[in-house]
């Protein structure tokens, strides 16, 4: 459902994102880790269409996310790490607005907001203005507006910075029903319990390139560290050069 | 829930008339909170807003009236038609102009620098529909003080011209489709530039900045740099119209628009009327064109932005900061290091300074081509009046500049309080860093453009001293009003300086400061140039016999003096009293 084909993307001369394949299927949740200025951030804003790849194509449901990309839009959730919303409107109408957006008729438009005011507990605060919501609040409000068009692919960036631990809880159990119900999950984080906890499969970047894809049991058979948790197998997977060197030293 | 389908044809996409319904509906919303929230909270703020600008408005419209009476009164029919011709179009042509490269600026902001656009091109919305809304946007933001400010001239216009019905129920829709066709053409140039040179954008607003200033330098030259002939005859009025014959052209929408003006005026409505639909065709035409283009180029356009200037960027021009320190030496370390941040933040925000440095060169080049007309002006009480307005002129350019870049400073400085509050800093000590930062970056190159302009007309010394000593006055009443009003009125919530300077507090500024410069200017520049023409005209002959205001004179120009000092001092304080007051108890 999501597919990056050989996919580079450049900032003048700094290489963000160099020949990046990862393809993320149906009932698949995949957790991009790496450093900071890695290219995962760089990745989903080729992903959701806000950048055109230099090289490669990226596909969603098929679609071309640069040929054709409201099409390819219209398959995706989107929940980015900063979220905008407009702070003179009340949470219903921000989400009324997203859901007319996507074609939503009026019944519908009432009938999801519904459900996602139920799953996100979002009855208490839907009528306030966003400017007076807490971050929780409004992480909670985006991921609604998110699942409004019941998305085929939800992409997630940093999707737990800033939530009380209720809310993380909601988000994990909501990660893993998106993929159990057949969407795909992609999100980034640096958060690395959160994709030992709920990742099938982990792509670790470095320098804009992956370097490792697969599950957490290929990661440990990779680095020969069986049982061993993520971090200290990441660690030793984003070292640089520099590092490794003096380790060896 | 379930993902609908695996493929993205689930609910079909809005029609482009439904979305362009979901986004009215969104800033009709907008706009209905914000009326709501302003009018509910702030009433006293908003009727005194209101009040002010109908004072300011009514001074301008009385400025029109006498202005438009005493030219007709003065000239003589067809040429009067002339020069009123001469003028609208050439004020609509620079207007044209600052709409075209203002509009240009907000929209790269808007469209290219927003998070809002982050999320409307991560719905499945159409991108000419994203441009629209932030088109419309940018129409408001550049053109409401042309509206709110040239609209008393153009109606006391109509009054001394003793238009018909039909040039009032014409002058709205004109000037609405006349500021539409610059804003189209700045976002057509803005979308074209973002696309085209992406990792070049400082160098294209550096080159059309420079572009405007160097247009504009050819302009006062072709105006004034030829063989002089007396002032105010008619020889004078016909090389005058022969000069402005530049802003007269037949292609352009300020000739549209002048015409339109003027045939309605003098009752031939059907002309009016076909200068009104050429200017409304042209207009749509425009907005089409722009909308094609952003539907072609949008998302192209914002890639190609977000990825361009990646790297490393360096401070450049630490020896700037160093001679700085070193000359803002005498000031206490806390209040010099607050000095230092500011200077480099505008210092590298080419958006900030570029402005300034546009209005500031174009003043300067004024005062300088003032000089031939000194040789021409053979009636001394011209040479007061001329540099009697160019302090006005220049002080009203200082209110700009505390309005757009001073008063938002203390909201941009809110935001980083939390930084600011956990440093050993008093609050006073941001505020009166503000204050210094704006009464030195004004009274510098204000001070010397007064200096120029009087120095090329060859005033006495005394008005120097008077005009150098209003000019000091209104620097620090200015400053102290927009650091005061900023630290009372600070908008926490917004990040862009020209936003936070075009809202409520902002506009206050604006109004309260224009007020300010009026009344300094009357009470202490202009009882000085009535001296200065009563005793040129007649030298041996006492004050009190020159007119029937001579006796009073002589009180109005000690008292004035008194009262403007006065006036000064208050206006200083008491604002950054309340200022620091409010400032003070400031959360964050």
């Amino acid at each position: 459902m999501i597919q990056f084909e050989n996919v580079t993307r450049r900032y003048g001369q700094t290489v963000a994102v160099s020949g990046l394949t990862l393809t993320v299927d149906r009932g698949e949740v995949v957790a991009l880790l790496g450093p900071n200025g890695a290219g995962k951030t760089t990745a989903i804003r080729v992903l959701v269409g806000l950048l055109r790849p230099d090289e490669g194509a990226v596909r969603l449901c098929g679609c071309d996310a640069v040929e054709q990309p409201r099409r390819a839009i219209r398959s995706v959730g989107y929940v980015p790490e900063d979220p905008f919303l407009y702070e003179k409107l009340s949470g219903r109408e921000f989400l009324e607005f997203a859901a007319e957006m996507h074609g939503l008729d009026r019944a519908t438009v009432r009938q999801r907001i519904a459900r996602e005011t139920e799953r996100f507990d979002l009855g208490g605060f839907l009528g306030d203005l966003t400017e007076t919501y807490s971050h929780g609040m409004k992480q909670r409000l985006v991921f609604a507006s998110a699942l409004l068009h019941d998305p085929a692919v939800l992409v997630v960036d940093e999707p737990t910075v800033g939530l009380d631990p209720w809310s993380v809880r909601v988000v994990k159990d909501l990660l893993r029903s998106q993929a159990a119900a057949g969407g795909a999950v992609l999100m980034s984080t640096h958060t690395l319990s959160l994709a030992e906890e709920i990742a099938d499969r982990i792509g670790v970047l470095r320098g804009g390139r992956l370097r490792f894809l697969g599950s957490l049991p290929d990661l440990r058979r990779e680095l020969a560290a069986p049982g061993a948790p993520l971090e200290p197998l990441f660690l030793e997977l984003t070292k640089t050069d520099g590092e490794r060197s003096k380790d060896e030293g | 829930m379930t993902p609908s389908t695996t493929s993205p044809a689930g609910d079909p996409p809005p029609s482009a008339e439904n979305e362009a319904r979901g986004f009215r509906r969104l800033e009709a919303r907008i706009l209905r909170t914000v009326l709501w929230q302003t009018f509910s909270s702030s009433r006293l703020r908003v009727g005194v807003l209101l009040g002010l600008s109908a004072v300011l408005w009514g001074g301008l419209f009385a400025v029109g009236y006498e202005g438009f009476g005493f030219l007709r009164s003065t000239i003589s029919h067809p040429m009067y038609e002339e020069v009123v011709r001469a003028l609208f179009s050439t004020f609509f042509l620079w207007l044209l102009l600052m709409l075209l490269f203002s509009s240009a600026l907000i929209l790269y902001g808007s469209l290219f620098r927003s998070r809002e656009v982050v999320m409307l091109l991560t719905l499945p919305v159409r991108p000419e529909r994203i441009f629209l809304h932030k088109l419309q946007e940018a129409a408001v933001l550049s053109s409401w003080g042309f509206l709110l400010l040239g609209s008393p001239m153009l109606l006391a216009y109509g009054i001394v011209a003793e238009a018909p019905w039909y040039y009032y129920a014409t002058l709205l829709p004109l000037l609405l489709a006349f500021v539409s066709i610059p804003v189209s053409v700045g976002a057509m140039l803005c979308l074209e530039a973002m696309y085209r040179v992406p990792s070049r954008r400082a160098l294209v607003v550096a080159l059309a900045g420079v572009g405007l200033v160097a247009a504009m330098v050819w302009f006062a030259a072709g105006l004034l740099l030829r063989p002089e002939s007396d002032l105010m005859t008619i020889h004078w009025f016909r090389d005058m119209l022969g000069r402005l014959e530049l802003t007269e052209q037949r292609l352009l929408p300020n000739w549209w628009l002048s015409s339109g003006l003027l045939e309605a005026a003098e009752g031939t409505w059907s002309e009016g009327v076909m200068f009104l639909a050429l200017l409304v065709a042209n207009a749509l035409f425009c907005r089409e064109l722009a909308v094609w283009l952003a539907a072609r180029r949008y998302r192209r356009a914002y890639s190609r932005v977000s990825g361009a200037g990646g790297g490393r960027r360096r401070a450049w021009f630490a020896w700037l900061d160093t001679l700085t320190s070193a000359a803002l030496a005498p000031l206490p370390r806390t209040v010099r290091l607050m000095l230092l941040k500011d200077l480099r933040l505008f210092r590298r925000d080419p958006l900030q300074w570029s402005q300034f440095l546009i209005l500031f060169t174009l003043l300067g080049l004024y005062s300088v081509n003032v000089h031939p007309f000194q040789s021409a002006i053979n009636y001394s009480g011209w040479v007061s009046m001329v540099s009697f307005m160019n302090l006005c002129v220049v002080g009203l350019l200082m209110a700009t500049f505390t309005t757009r870049f001073v008063f938002p400073m203390i909201s941009l400085e809110g935001r980083r309080l939390w930084l600011l509050s956990l440093l050993p800093l008093r609050r006073e000590t941001i505020l009166w860093s503000k204050f210094l930062f704006s009464a030195g970056s004004l009274w510098v190159p204000c001070g010397l453009l007064v200096l120029l302009s009087d120095w090329t007309l060859r005033v006495s010394p005394a008005v120097h001293a008077n005009h150098q000593a209003t000019c000091a006055v209104l620097v620090l009443g200015l400053s102290g009003i927009a650091v005061g009003l900023g630290a009372r009125l600070p908008n926490l919530r917004e990040a862009s300086p020209s936003r936070i300077a075009a809202g409520f507090g902002g506009t206050l500024n604006l109004v309260l400061g224009t007020l300010y410069i009026l009344l300094v200017a009357g009470l202490m520049a202009l009882p000085c140039h009535f001296q200065f023409v009563a005793q040129s005209a007649k030298p041996n002959l006492p004050l009190e016999e020159f007119s029937p205001l001579g006796p009073w004179l002589r009180l109005w120009l000690v008292g004035g003096t008194l009262g403007s000092v006065l006036l000064g001092a208050a206006a200083t304080a008491l604002p950054l009293w309340l200022g620091l007051r409010a400032f003070r108890r400031l959360e964050y």
